[in-house]
Protein backbone atom coordinates (compact mmCIF):
# COMPACT_ATOMS: atom_id res chain seq x y z
CA UNK A 1 0.00 0.00 0.00
CA UNK A 2 1.17 3.56 -1.20
CA UNK A 3 1.21 6.02 1.86
CA UNK A 4 -2.09 8.02 -0.07
CA UNK A 5 -3.66 5.16 0.17
CA UNK A 6 -3.29 4.14 3.68
CA UNK A 7 -4.29 8.05 4.05
CA UNK A 8 -7.84 7.11 1.77
CA UNK A 9 -8.23 3.72 3.80
CA UNK A 10 -8.49 5.87 7.17
CA UNK A 11 -11.73 7.27 5.92
CA UNK A 12 -12.89 3.87 5.10
CA UNK A 13 -11.79 2.65 8.66
CA UNK A 14 -13.66 5.87 10.41
CA UNK A 15 -16.98 4.90 8.23
CA UNK A 16 -16.46 1.39 9.56
CA UNK A 17 -16.32 -0.02 5.90
CA UNK A 18 -13.05 -2.03 6.14
CA UNK A 19 -13.35 -5.84 6.90
CA UNK A 20 -11.68 -7.22 10.17
CA UNK A 21 -8.59 -8.07 9.01
CA UNK A 22 -7.86 -4.65 6.85
CA UNK A 23 -9.20 -2.71 10.06
CA UNK A 24 -6.48 -4.33 11.97
CA UNK A 25 -4.05 -3.07 9.77
CA UNK A 26 -4.97 0.19 8.97
CA UNK A 27 -5.68 0.89 12.96
CA UNK A 28 -1.80 -0.49 13.53
CA UNK A 29 -0.64 2.12 10.91
CA UNK A 30 -2.84 4.90 11.95
CA UNK A 31 -1.03 4.14 15.94
CA UNK A 32 2.00 4.69 14.77
CA UNK A 33 1.55 7.40 11.66
CA UNK A 34 0.84 10.98 13.51
CA UNK A 35 -0.17 12.14 10.46
CA UNK A 36 -2.52 9.36 10.29
CA UNK A 37 -3.82 9.98 13.07
CA UNK A 38 -4.54 13.41 12.71
CA UNK A 39 -6.44 12.88 9.52
CA UNK A 40 -8.38 10.38 11.56
CA UNK A 41 -9.56 12.99 14.22
CA UNK A 42 -10.01 15.55 11.63
CA UNK A 43 -12.03 13.24 9.91
CA UNK A 44 -14.18 12.28 12.97
CA UNK A 45 -14.73 15.82 14.08
CA UNK A 46 -16.04 16.79 10.81
CA UNK A 47 -18.11 13.49 10.33
CA UNK A 48 -19.79 14.69 13.69
CA UNK A 49 -20.26 18.60 12.82
CA UNK A 50 -21.74 17.44 9.43
CA UNK A 51 -24.44 15.35 11.63
CA UNK A 52 -25.16 17.24 14.30
CA UNK A 53 -24.68 20.98 13.47
CA UNK A 54 -26.42 20.96 9.76
CA UNK A 55 -29.29 23.12 9.76
CA UNK A 56 -31.59 20.39 8.62
CA UNK A 57 -33.38 21.23 5.33
CA UNK A 58 -36.95 19.89 5.63
CA UNK A 59 -39.18 18.57 3.13
CA UNK A 60 -41.89 21.41 2.61
CA UNK A 61 -44.92 20.41 3.40
CA UNK A 62 -47.09 21.32 0.61
CA UNK A 63 -44.61 19.90 -1.68
CA UNK A 64 -45.60 16.44 0.00
CA UNK A 65 -48.96 17.23 -0.29
CA UNK A 66 -48.44 18.17 -3.81
CA UNK A 67 -46.61 15.19 -5.08
CA UNK A 68 -49.58 13.10 -3.10
CA UNK A 69 -52.35 14.67 -4.92
CA UNK A 70 -50.41 14.36 -7.97
CA UNK A 71 -49.98 10.48 -7.92
CA UNK A 72 -53.79 10.42 -6.22
CA UNK A 73 -52.32 9.16 -2.74
CA UNK A 74 -54.65 12.09 -1.03
CA UNK A 75 -55.48 12.34 2.38
CA UNK A 76 -54.20 9.48 3.61
CA UNK A 77 -55.43 9.79 7.02
CA UNK A 78 -58.98 10.38 6.26
CA UNK A 79 -61.66 7.72 8.11
CA UNK A 80 -61.97 5.76 4.50
CA UNK A 81 -58.32 4.96 4.23
CA UNK A 82 -57.49 4.23 7.87
CA UNK A 83 -60.54 1.26 7.96
CA UNK A 84 -58.27 0.01 4.40
CA UNK A 85 -55.53 -0.13 6.99
CA UNK A 86 -57.12 -1.29 9.90
CA UNK A 87 -58.28 -4.12 7.73
CA UNK A 88 -54.53 -4.92 6.72
CA UNK A 89 -53.34 -4.69 9.99
CA UNK A 90 -55.88 -6.68 11.01
CA UNK A 91 -53.76 -9.46 8.87
CA UNK A 92 -50.86 -8.19 10.13
CA UNK A 93 -52.24 -9.01 13.57
CA UNK A 94 -52.98 -12.83 12.48
CA UNK A 95 -49.70 -13.39 10.86
CA UNK A 96 -47.55 -11.62 13.58
CA UNK A 97 -49.23 -13.96 15.96
CA UNK A 98 -47.37 -15.22 19.85
CA UNK A 99 -46.12 -12.94 22.42
CA UNK A 100 -47.13 -9.17 22.80
CA UNK A 101 -49.71 -9.69 20.44
CA UNK A 102 -51.73 -11.73 22.28
CA UNK A 103 -52.09 -9.41 25.10
CA UNK A 104 -53.15 -6.13 23.10
CA UNK A 105 -56.96 -5.60 22.17
CA UNK A 106 -56.68 -6.09 18.47
CA UNK A 107 -59.28 -3.52 17.21
CA UNK A 108 -58.51 -0.91 20.03
CA UNK A 109 -54.83 -1.41 19.03
CA UNK A 110 -55.02 -0.49 15.44
CA UNK A 111 -57.37 2.22 16.00
CA UNK A 112 -54.80 3.92 18.21
CA UNK A 113 -51.77 2.74 16.17
CA UNK A 114 -53.64 4.60 13.17
CA UNK A 115 -54.91 8.04 15.25
CA UNK A 116 -51.04 7.93 16.42
CA UNK A 117 -49.38 7.80 13.19
CA UNK A 118 -52.31 10.25 11.72
CA UNK A 119 -50.78 12.77 14.80
CA UNK A 120 -47.66 11.98 13.33
CA UNK A 121 -48.42 12.62 9.68
CA UNK A 122 -50.32 16.17 9.89
CA UNK A 123 -47.41 17.13 12.25
CA UNK A 124 -44.78 16.35 9.75
CA UNK A 125 -47.10 17.98 6.91
CA UNK A 126 -47.34 21.02 9.85
CA UNK A 127 -44.77 24.53 8.93
CA UNK A 128 -43.17 22.21 12.61
CA UNK A 129 -43.27 18.90 13.88
CA UNK A 130 -44.06 19.81 17.44
CA UNK A 131 -46.42 23.27 19.29
CA UNK A 132 -43.16 24.10 21.41
CA UNK A 133 -39.78 23.75 20.29
CA UNK A 134 -37.15 22.59 23.39
CA UNK A 135 -34.50 20.23 23.73
CA UNK A 136 -34.94 20.81 27.54
CA UNK A 137 -36.99 18.26 29.42
CA UNK A 138 -37.56 20.44 32.43
CA UNK A 139 -38.94 22.88 29.74
CA UNK A 140 -40.94 20.44 27.58
CA UNK A 141 -42.88 18.62 31.11
CA UNK A 142 -44.57 21.96 32.55
CA UNK A 143 -45.67 22.98 28.84
CA UNK A 144 -48.20 19.83 29.41
CA UNK A 145 -49.33 21.42 32.70
CA UNK A 146 -53.23 23.52 31.91
CA UNK A 147 -53.58 21.79 28.67
CA UNK A 148 -53.55 17.88 29.56
CA UNK A 149 -54.85 16.50 32.89
CA UNK A 150 -51.71 14.78 33.30
CA UNK A 151 -47.72 15.75 32.21
CA UNK A 152 -45.91 12.48 30.97
CA UNK A 153 -42.51 11.28 31.80
CA UNK A 154 -39.93 12.90 29.25
CA UNK A 155 -36.32 11.81 29.48
CA UNK A 156 -33.29 13.05 27.91
CA UNK A 157 -32.05 10.98 24.81
CA UNK A 158 -29.89 13.32 23.43
CA UNK A 159 -26.38 11.52 24.40
CA UNK A 160 -28.15 8.50 22.78
CA UNK A 161 -28.15 10.33 19.58
CA UNK A 162 -32.44 10.68 19.98
CA UNK A 163 -32.36 14.65 21.08
CA UNK A 164 -35.63 15.82 22.12
CA UNK A 165 -37.27 18.43 19.92
CA UNK A 166 -40.12 19.35 21.52
CA UNK A 167 -43.61 18.93 22.12
CA UNK A 168 -47.37 19.07 20.97
CA UNK A 169 -50.49 17.59 21.83
CA UNK A 170 -52.79 15.13 19.68
CA UNK A 171 -55.90 13.95 19.49
CA UNK A 172 -56.20 10.24 20.00
CA UNK A 173 -59.93 8.99 20.94
CA UNK A 174 -61.86 12.73 20.94
CA UNK A 175 -58.91 12.23 23.80
CA UNK A 176 -55.92 15.21 24.51
CA UNK A 177 -52.74 13.23 25.10
CA UNK A 178 -49.12 14.47 25.35
CA UNK A 179 -47.09 14.31 22.59
CA UNK A 180 -43.21 14.15 22.85
CA UNK A 181 -41.51 14.76 19.66
CA UNK A 182 -37.92 13.43 19.54
CA UNK A 183 -35.23 13.38 16.52
CA UNK A 184 -32.83 11.20 14.89
CA UNK A 185 -30.69 12.61 12.11
CA UNK A 186 -33.18 14.24 9.82
CA UNK A 187 -36.23 11.54 11.37
CA UNK A 188 -38.72 12.70 13.75
CA UNK A 189 -40.48 10.53 16.16
CA UNK A 190 -43.80 11.40 17.40
CA UNK A 191 -44.18 9.35 20.96
CA UNK A 192 -47.71 9.78 22.58
CA UNK A 193 -48.29 8.63 26.25
CA UNK A 194 -51.55 7.89 26.47
CA UNK A 195 -53.14 6.95 29.97
CA UNK A 196 -54.40 3.17 30.24
CA UNK A 197 -54.64 1.87 33.29
CA UNK A 198 -56.28 -1.74 32.11
CA UNK A 199 -53.43 -3.30 30.73
CA UNK A 200 -50.27 -4.22 32.15
CA UNK A 201 -46.47 -3.68 31.50
CA UNK A 202 -45.33 -5.74 28.20
CA UNK A 203 -42.65 -6.38 25.57
CA UNK A 204 -43.10 -3.63 22.36
CA UNK A 205 -45.17 -4.30 19.89
CA UNK A 206 -44.75 -3.03 15.93
CA UNK A 207 -46.73 -2.21 13.44
CA UNK A 208 -45.61 -0.87 9.76
CA UNK A 209 -48.13 1.25 8.01
CA UNK A 210 -47.11 2.51 4.59
CA UNK A 211 -44.00 2.78 5.16
CA UNK A 212 -44.07 4.12 8.69
CA UNK A 213 -43.46 2.31 11.67
CA UNK A 214 -45.25 2.30 15.24
CA UNK A 215 -43.88 0.80 18.01
CA UNK A 216 -45.72 0.48 21.10
CA UNK A 217 -45.56 -0.48 24.97
CA UNK A 218 -47.03 -0.07 28.30
CA UNK A 219 -45.98 0.89 31.18
CA UNK A 220 -47.17 2.16 34.95
CA UNK A 221 -50.74 2.29 33.16
CA UNK A 222 -49.56 4.72 30.07
CA UNK A 223 -49.61 3.30 26.51
CA UNK A 224 -47.06 4.87 24.95
CA UNK A 225 -46.92 4.70 21.05
CA UNK A 226 -43.60 6.05 19.11
CA UNK A 227 -44.33 6.72 15.18
CA UNK A 228 -41.30 7.57 12.50
CA UNK A 229 -40.18 6.70 8.79
CA UNK A 230 -37.44 5.28 10.70
CA UNK A 231 -36.78 1.75 10.54
CA UNK A 232 -37.72 -0.43 12.86
CA UNK A 233 -34.87 -1.56 14.33
CA UNK A 234 -33.94 2.33 14.92
CA UNK A 235 -37.15 2.83 16.48
CA UNK A 236 -37.13 0.14 18.23
CA UNK A 237 -34.02 0.64 19.61
CA UNK A 238 -35.88 4.24 20.72
CA UNK A 239 -38.33 2.13 22.80
CA UNK A 240 -35.66 0.86 24.59
CA UNK A 241 -33.66 3.60 25.73
CA UNK A 242 -36.92 5.65 26.76
CA UNK A 243 -37.69 2.40 29.08
CA UNK A 244 -34.80 2.04 30.15
CA UNK A 245 -33.69 6.11 30.84
CA UNK A 246 -34.73 7.20 34.62
CA UNK A 247 -37.99 9.01 34.78
CA UNK A 248 -38.21 12.83 34.96
CA UNK B 1 -48.45 17.94 -12.42
CA UNK B 2 -50.31 15.55 -13.86
CA UNK B 3 -50.16 11.99 -13.99
CA UNK B 4 -53.01 10.98 -15.36
CA UNK B 5 -55.00 7.25 -15.00
CA UNK B 6 -52.93 5.28 -12.28
CA UNK B 7 -53.49 2.23 -10.92
CA UNK B 8 -54.07 1.56 -7.98
CA UNK B 9 -51.16 -0.81 -7.21
CA UNK B 10 -48.85 1.46 -8.62
CA UNK B 11 -50.36 4.28 -5.99
CA UNK B 12 -50.02 1.87 -3.08
CA UNK B 13 -46.74 1.15 -4.12
CA UNK B 14 -45.54 4.86 -4.43
CA UNK B 15 -46.78 5.00 -1.14
CA UNK B 16 -44.85 2.36 0.33
CA UNK B 17 -41.95 2.91 -1.71
CA UNK B 18 -41.20 6.46 -2.47
CA UNK B 19 -43.23 8.50 -0.06
CA UNK B 20 -41.09 7.21 2.67
CA UNK B 21 -38.05 8.92 1.05
CA UNK B 22 -39.36 11.68 0.65
CA UNK B 23 -37.41 13.73 3.26
CA UNK B 24 -33.95 12.52 1.91
CA UNK B 25 -35.02 13.04 -1.73
CA UNK B 26 -35.49 16.49 -0.66
CA UNK B 27 -32.24 17.01 1.12
CA UNK B 28 -30.29 15.25 -1.18
CA UNK B 29 -31.98 17.26 -4.16
CA UNK B 30 -31.61 20.92 -2.15
CA UNK B 31 -27.33 19.96 -1.91
CA UNK B 32 -27.33 18.92 -5.24
CA UNK B 33 -28.95 22.25 -7.00
CA UNK B 34 -27.73 24.66 -4.30
CA UNK B 35 -31.23 25.60 -3.03
CA UNK B 36 -34.95 24.80 -2.10
CA UNK B 37 -36.88 26.18 -5.22
CA UNK B 38 -34.61 24.20 -7.58
CA UNK B 39 -34.89 21.09 -4.81
CA UNK B 40 -38.58 21.49 -5.30
CA UNK B 41 -38.87 21.01 -8.72
CA UNK B 42 -35.95 18.22 -8.98
CA UNK B 43 -38.11 16.73 -6.41
CA UNK B 44 -41.37 16.50 -8.01
CA UNK B 45 -39.63 15.34 -11.09
CA UNK B 46 -38.35 12.79 -9.85
CA UNK B 47 -41.43 11.49 -8.38
CA UNK B 48 -43.05 11.54 -11.76
CA UNK B 49 -40.17 9.41 -12.75
CA UNK B 50 -40.45 7.49 -10.02
CA UNK B 51 -44.39 6.84 -10.26
CA UNK B 52 -43.73 5.93 -13.91
CA UNK B 53 -41.10 3.23 -13.29
CA UNK B 54 -42.52 2.20 -10.00
CA UNK B 55 -43.28 -1.54 -11.20
CA UNK B 56 -39.59 -1.65 -12.36
CA UNK B 57 -38.48 -1.19 -8.50
CA UNK B 58 -36.57 -4.95 -8.21
CA UNK B 59 -37.72 -4.59 -4.17
CA UNK B 60 -34.11 -4.36 -2.62
CA UNK B 61 -33.72 -1.04 -1.71
CA UNK B 62 -35.96 1.91 -2.08
CA UNK B 63 -33.61 4.31 -0.77
CA UNK B 64 -30.89 3.45 -3.24
CA UNK B 65 -33.35 3.11 -5.66
CA UNK B 66 -35.69 7.14 -5.18
CA UNK B 67 -32.47 8.58 -4.28
CA UNK B 68 -30.25 7.03 -7.88
CA UNK B 69 -33.61 8.97 -9.32
CA UNK B 70 -33.41 11.51 -7.17
CA UNK B 71 -29.35 11.95 -8.72
CA UNK B 72 -30.47 11.51 -12.40
CA UNK B 73 -33.39 14.34 -12.11
CA UNK B 74 -30.75 16.56 -10.63
CA UNK B 75 -28.11 15.80 -13.34
CA UNK B 76 -30.98 16.56 -15.59
CA UNK B 77 -31.66 19.79 -14.23
CA UNK B 78 -28.50 21.29 -13.93
CA UNK B 79 -27.10 20.15 -17.31
CA UNK B 80 -30.17 21.95 -18.65
CA UNK B 81 -30.14 24.78 -16.55
CA UNK B 82 -26.11 24.98 -15.21
CA UNK B 83 -24.80 23.57 -17.53
CA UNK B 84 -21.60 24.71 -16.22
CA UNK B 85 -21.67 22.70 -13.06
CA UNK B 86 -21.66 19.51 -14.61
CA UNK B 87 -17.97 18.96 -14.74
CA UNK B 88 -16.04 15.71 -16.48
CA UNK B 89 -13.91 13.57 -14.02
CA UNK B 90 -10.94 14.32 -16.37
CA UNK B 91 -11.28 17.48 -15.04
CA UNK B 92 -10.08 16.45 -11.22
CA UNK B 93 -6.29 15.83 -11.78
CA UNK B 94 -5.54 12.58 -9.87
CA UNK B 95 -9.38 11.61 -9.48
CA UNK B 96 -8.66 7.67 -9.17
CA UNK B 97 -5.47 8.21 -7.43
CA UNK B 98 -3.81 10.17 -4.77
CA UNK B 99 -0.91 11.91 -5.74
CA UNK B 100 1.67 12.39 -3.51
CA UNK B 101 1.83 16.29 -3.70
CA UNK B 102 -1.97 16.39 -2.32
CA UNK B 103 -1.32 14.22 0.27
CA UNK B 104 1.95 15.58 1.58
CA UNK B 105 0.53 19.53 1.41
CA UNK B 106 -2.46 18.20 3.79
CA UNK B 107 0.10 16.52 6.02
CA UNK B 108 2.05 19.34 6.37
CA UNK B 109 -1.07 21.19 7.97
CA UNK B 110 -2.74 18.86 9.86
CA UNK B 111 0.30 18.16 12.25
CA UNK B 112 0.56 21.50 13.22
CA UNK B 113 -3.32 21.47 14.50
CA UNK B 114 -5.11 20.82 17.56
CA UNK B 115 -7.41 17.79 16.56
CA UNK B 116 -10.56 19.38 18.10
CA UNK B 117 -10.14 23.23 16.81
CA UNK B 118 -12.56 22.23 13.88
CA UNK B 119 -14.89 21.35 15.48
CA UNK B 120 -14.54 23.54 18.51
CA UNK B 121 -14.86 27.00 16.48
CA UNK B 122 -17.12 25.30 14.01
CA UNK B 123 -19.13 27.78 12.23
CA UNK B 124 -22.08 26.30 10.60
CA UNK B 125 -22.44 29.09 7.98
CA UNK B 126 -18.60 28.43 6.60
CA UNK B 127 -19.01 24.98 7.14
CA UNK B 128 -21.96 25.31 4.60
CA UNK B 129 -20.11 27.43 2.18
CA UNK B 130 -17.51 24.61 2.15
CA UNK B 131 -19.64 22.04 1.01
CA UNK B 132 -21.63 24.29 -1.49
CA UNK B 133 -18.26 25.30 -2.98
CA UNK B 134 -17.02 21.59 -3.67
CA UNK B 135 -17.38 20.52 -6.95
CA UNK B 136 -20.87 18.47 -7.40
CA UNK B 137 -18.73 14.91 -7.96
CA UNK B 138 -17.48 15.57 -4.74
CA UNK B 139 -20.38 17.00 -3.01
CA UNK B 140 -22.39 14.17 -4.23
CA UNK B 141 -20.40 11.71 -2.42
CA UNK B 142 -20.12 13.87 1.39
CA UNK B 143 -23.76 13.98 1.40
CA UNK B 144 -24.90 10.85 0.67
CA UNK B 145 -22.33 9.80 3.46
CA UNK B 146 -21.93 12.24 6.00
CA UNK B 147 -25.30 13.90 5.91
CA UNK B 148 -27.47 10.88 4.90
CA UNK B 149 -25.72 8.22 6.27
CA UNK B 150 -25.26 5.48 3.23
CA UNK B 151 -22.87 2.98 2.96
CA UNK B 152 -20.15 3.10 0.55
CA UNK B 153 -22.16 0.20 -1.31
CA UNK B 154 -25.15 2.73 -1.62
CA UNK B 155 -23.45 5.71 -2.51
CA UNK B 156 -21.70 3.16 -5.29
CA UNK B 157 -25.04 1.90 -6.27
CA UNK B 158 -26.53 5.49 -6.45
CA UNK B 159 -23.90 7.22 -8.44
CA UNK B 160 -22.96 4.01 -10.63
CA UNK B 161 -19.55 4.62 -9.18
CA UNK B 162 -17.16 1.68 -8.14
CA UNK B 163 -16.39 1.45 -4.29
CA UNK B 164 -13.01 2.38 -4.80
CA UNK B 165 -13.70 5.78 -6.21
CA UNK B 166 -16.58 6.14 -3.73
CA UNK B 167 -13.99 6.02 -1.43
CA UNK B 168 -11.37 8.16 -2.99
CA UNK B 169 -13.73 10.89 -3.59
CA UNK B 170 -15.38 11.20 -0.34
CA UNK B 171 -11.79 11.31 1.24
CA UNK B 172 -11.05 14.39 -1.21
CA UNK B 173 -14.30 15.87 -0.50
CA UNK B 174 -13.50 15.79 3.60
CA UNK B 175 -9.79 17.22 2.77
CA UNK B 176 -11.43 19.96 0.96
CA UNK B 177 -13.71 20.65 3.37
CA UNK B 178 -11.49 20.67 6.44
CA UNK B 179 -8.99 22.62 3.87
CA UNK B 180 -11.11 25.39 3.79
CA UNK B 181 -12.66 25.59 7.20
CA UNK B 182 -8.81 26.14 8.10
CA UNK B 183 -8.03 28.46 5.50
CA UNK B 184 -11.28 30.78 6.12
CA UNK B 185 -10.47 30.74 10.03
CA UNK B 186 -6.87 32.43 9.66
Amino acid sequence: MSPSDDSQLVHAYVDGELDPAHAIVVGRKIASSPELAAELEQTRALRQALREHLPPRTLPPHLRSRIEAAVGIRHRWTRPSWQALAASIAIAFVLGGGSTWAVLRPAAGDRTAAAVLDGHMRALMAPHPADMTSSERHTVKPWFNGRISQAPRVVDLAQDGFPLIGARVDVIDNTPVPTLVYGRRLHIISLSAIPDEDRGGGAAARRSINGYNVVSWHENGVSYWAASDLGVGELETFAQLFRKAPAG
Amino acid sequence: MGVGLSDEEDRKQFAGIVVPHLSEAFVVASWLTGNRTDAEDVVQEACLRAFRAISSFAGVNARAWVLTIVRHTAYSWLAKNRPSEIVAVEDFPGEERLTEQCIGGWSATVTSTPETALLAKLDVRRLEAAIAALPLAFREVLILRDVQGLEYREIAEVTTLPVGTVMSRLARARRRIIGALRTTEE
